[in-house]
């Protein structure tokens, strides 16, 4: 079967295994050294249960002189292949091992089961390594096989406790508590590299770490908005966490220098952590963090400097506006309440983004929301006004006064323009950082409705001055002073005139009372300059008007062009009222004295006479005016409807008293018509134009009136809108309209 | 010297460019102006006139209603009239004409050329639409009969009677405007 050739090949290579085994010794004796040495080495080898209490003691020079007989045969590679089998077939006892440890873990909960299972797989992997002499490829083989082999017997569960075991070598973020000794953590460190979990397990060290920072950040700086918390935060990361990182990332580390550059990358990574960690914390926080202002400076400037790291300037408007959205702007919030944030939001975010752009992207919806809440112009107007009873100006007074700024045109030819920031959207306008009054009159396209609602708010504050009290004029000078400086001194022009009526009335009235003494002393307005006030037909009766007409008359000598129109129902009258039994003094609206008046002449009067002997008047402000009376002890109500003057006292107290009692006059201002139907009021002057266009024009179609009708400023109705209020106007009988074609009724 | 100096000076030709462009944003200031006292005119609610731009694209052109004062020979009675603003308004008048026949001592009855002061040498920027109108209207109660441009009519002023005969018989009540 088999050939010469084959025979004698099988046997030359059967005498060269001989040769090199036998080391050409006499007869078999080297084959039977060799088969000593390779049992001692791989008997020397095997991995042992280190558990065992028996030790096999080698004799160590024997067994090196027994490796180096195996290295010389070149069965090296085979006694490593024998000895990594034999580890396989050992390596239940480390699984047995690290199972038990496991089983204790989570029955106990306590990172230090973990520590000593690393410790015990320690002892594992340095019992059954391989000696040095076999050199570094047989180690490294070794290593890598002794580590798969551990990675497929570690639990799921693992590395959730080498999380915590990671993390119990943190540094404690408590100052006070006692430190894990240095060199136990450094140990295990240690251990953690050998074993090769430091590699595997990179990520859940790193999240160890970011976990950790963000927990720190949370706890120290939730809440904490009156200083800036970075450069704190800053010295504890290079205080704590560095010397943490040093274990984990810079081990192969000889001195700080190379420390240094091993933590580098690490490092920033942790530092942009801790910024956005802040970041997102503070951007939580936002909201209350504007209304603490400025009390939480600090927090602001933290912002600032976090959001320059991190780029999180679209959360942070996301979550502003959000947050505006919900607790802001609703019908809950009061409108002076939702300024005065929008102020301090203003300021705010002045300090996190100086050009504006997160302003502006937070304003708007701010600003649209507050340009339809009726009461807003009023707001503003009040707080420009300075009302004394609000505490809280919106303007801050050191703020220099300055005029009313428009949005200008890029000043392209300045040599210091920078173009917008990036993320300005393309409605983006830059406006002067300063000035919050121009920014809250800017909600508005114009400025006239605050000068309109400035009227207003004049005549009412004017009107409600009695006794003329020049040092509350003095007051209201000041303001349009100062409002002039702000809106133009033209503007205000019909302000000027009101004040300077105020001042006349009383120059006038000094005139009239040198001529003929009279207790009347009217506030003489000028009907063009002040708004229009609500009229009244009282008619005052009895000696009322007698007076009014000996006050028209000297007036009408004074000044023959002019004509005094009263208006009784604004003002108030000082009454001594003397009774059978008593005397009765009041301060009082004239409507109320109108009814006394009456009741001089007849004791009993029904509310409808009473109406019809004042002219006219709405019955419920007539009752009103009864029951102040009612309360002061001087009218009774018989029968409903039907009031008696007590001209002698009901009270049990009754006797010749002596009462002052001072009735609640007027103390709500007196009413002016109010600029705040405002839509109605736009639609109003729409009407004019209409009205204008068709008077001049004569029969317009409805297309021709919306054309026309952009010679109205703000025009901004569609067709079908101006078709509704047409048709509406129709109803009411102005116009007449056939064939689309609308004329005016004249 | 005066050769460095003059050539130190800005040259011609941007100046010239300068001129049109503030041509043009005069003619941008006037239309504005017009604008604002288009909604004066509307918002003052003066009884008795008014005016409005013909059509939508030209803001140059009015035309106004003059209702005669009670009191006088024209009371009732309407009077259209057009007017036309310069492109340097308001520094010039603008031209004015009743296009409702009027018989009135200062107007001319077939042209409807006004003569009134304040229209022509004594005009000043500081009036507007709304005085203007207003003049006219008090023109039609107390004509300046010293300068009459209707002969006849100061003739006739007198004796209101006649007087009204005369104008009755001219004038014409109002019509649509044809739209252009």
């Amino acid at each position: 079967m088999a050939t010469d050739a084959l025979r004698s090949q099988v046997a030359a290579k059967w005498q060269d295994a001989f040769t090199r085994l036998n080391h050409g010794e006499p007869g078999i004796s080297g084959l039977i050294t060799f088969s000593q040495a390779w049992n001692l080495a791989t008997d020397f080898l095997r991995p042992k249960n280190i558990a065992a209490a028996n030790k096999q003691a080698y004799n160590m020079n024997s067994v090196r002189a027994a490796l180096e007989m195996v290295n010389r045969c070149r069965r090296l590679p085979v006694l490593l292949e024998t000895f990594l089998e034999d580890m396989r077939k050992s390596y239940y006892l480390v699984a047995n091992d690290v199972t038990l440890y496991m089983q204790e873990y989570e029955a106990a909960q306590d990172p230090a089961v973990i520590s000593r299972l690393v410790f015990r797989l320690l002892e594992w992997y340095t019992a059954w390594s391989p000696p040095p002499e076999l050199g570094a490829t047989i180690f490294s083989a070794y290593t890598l096989n002794f580590q798969t082999h551990l990675f497929s017997i570690l639990p799921p569960t693992f590395s959730q406790a080498f999380k915590a075991l990671c993390a119990s070598t943190l540094p404690p973020s408590d100052p006070d508590a006692v430190p894990n000794p240095a060199t136990q953590s450094r140990e295990i460190w240690a251990a953690f590299d050998t074993l090769g979990l430091l590699d595997r397990y990179e990520s859940i060290v790193a999240s160890v770490g970011y976990e950790h920072i963000e927990a720190h950040v949370l706890a120290t700086c939730t809440g904490e908005w009156s200083r800036p918390m970075l450069d704190e935060l800053r010295t504890w990361m290079s205080d704590k966490m560095v010397s943490w990182m040093l274990l984990p990332y810079a081990r192969g580390a000889t001195n700080a220098e190379e420390a240094r550059v091993l933590l580098q990358g690490v490092g920033s990574r942790f530092d942009f952590h801790m910024n956005k960690t802040l970041c997102d914390l503070r951007t939580r926080e936002i909201f209350d963090i504007i209304i603490d202002f400025p009390d939480s400076m600090g927090a602001l400037q933290d912002l600032r400097d976090c959001l320059q790291r991190v780029d999180q300037r679209a959360a942070l408007v996301q979550s502003l506006r959000k947050a505006n959205r919900k607790r802001l702007l609703h019908p809950g919030a009061e409108t002076k309440l939702i300024l005065s944030q929008y102020v301090a939001t203003i300021k705010c975010l002045r300090i996190i983004d100086p050009p504006g752009v997160l302003l502006f992207k937070v304003a708007d919806p701010i600003r649209r929301y507050l340009r339809e809440r009726p009461d807003t112009i009023r707001s503003i107007v009040t707080n420009l006004v300075g009302d004394d009873d609000s505490g809280d100006s919106l303007v801050d007074e050191n703020e220099p006064i300055q005029p009313l700024q428009q949005p200008d045109i890029e000043d392209y030819s300045d040599p210091n323009w920078e173009p917008e920031p990036i993320d300005a959207g393309p409605d983006f306008r830059a406006n002067k950082p300063s000035d919050i009054i121009s920014t809250l009159v800017s909600i508005y396209d114009s400025k006239d409705l605050f000068v309109k609602e400035l009227q207003v708010l004049l005549a009412q504050r004017l009107l409600a001055i009695t006794d003329d009290d020049t040092e509350k004029i003095e007051r209201e000078r000041r303001n349009i002073e100062i409002l002039k400086i702000r809106f133009g001194e033209a503007a205000l022009q019909v302000c000027e005139v009101m004040l300077k009526d105020m001042t006349d009335s009383k120059r006038i009235d000094g005139h009239v009372q040198s001529q003929k003494a009279s207790i009347v002393h009217p506030t003489i307005i000028s009907r063009h300059f002040w708004p229009s006030l609500e009229s009244s037909d009282i008619v005052m009766p009895g000696q009322f008007q007698k007076l009014q007409e000996q006050y028209s008359q000297e007036f009408t000598i004074f000044k023959p062009d002019k004509r005094l129109r009263w208006l009784p129902h604004l003002g108030t009258v000082h009454l001594e009222l003397q009774l059978e039994d008593r005397t009765v003094e009041a301060d009082v609206p004239p409507l109320e004295a109108a009814f006394i008046e009456l009741f001089s002449s007849k004791t009993v009067w029904t509310v409808d006479e009473l109406i019809a002997g004042v002219g006219s008047v709405d019955r419920s402000a007539a009752l009103n005016a009864l029951i102040t009376w009612v309360d002061l002890g001087v009218l009774k109500e018989d029968t409903e409807g039907t009031f008696r003057l007590l001209e002698v006292a009901e009270e049990p107290s009754a006797g010749p008293s002596h009462h002052v009692r001072t009735a609640p006059a007027a103390i709500e201002l007196p009413p002016v018509t109010s600029v705040q139907q405002q839509q109605a009021e736009q639609m109003k002057v729409y009407w004019k134009f209409i009205e204008g266009m068709l008077t001049n024009l004569g029969t317009l179609p409805l297309d021709r009136i919306q054309s026309m009708l952009k010679y109205a400023p703000g025009y901004d109705r569609t067709i079908e809108q101006l078709a509704a209020f047409m048709e509406a106007a129709r109803r009411e009988g102005l116009v007449t309209g056939r064939d689309g074609m609308w004329r005016l009724n004249t | 010297m005066e050769q460095l100096t003059t050539s130190l000076a800005p040259p011609r030709a941007p100046q010239k460019s300068n001129v049109a462009g503030s041509s043009q944003q005069v003619a941008g200031s006037v239309a504005k102006r017009l604008g604002n006292e288009l909604m004066t005119l509307m918002m003052s609610s003066s009884p008795g006139i008014s005016a409005f731009p013909k059509n939508d694209g030209n803001l140059f052109e009015w035309i106004g209603t003059i209702e005669g004062p009670a009191d006088t020979v024209y009371a009732g009675l309407a009077f259209r009239i057009s007017i036309s603003f310069p492109s340097n308004y308001p520094y010039v008048a603008p031209t004015i004409k009743f296009e409702t026949p009027c018989y009135h001592p200062n107007v001319d009855l077939t042209g409807g050329a006004i003569c009134l002061d304040i229209l022509q040498d004594k005009w000043s920027a500081v009036y507007s639409v709304q005085t203007i109108l207003l003049s006219l209207q008090s023109l039609l109660g107390e004509p300046n009969n010293a300068s009459p441009l209707n002969p006849d009519a100061a003739g006739l002023w007198n004796t209101p009677d006649a007087f009204k005969t005369q104008l009755m018989k001219h004038y014409r009540p109002l019509k649509d405007v044809t739209a252009p």
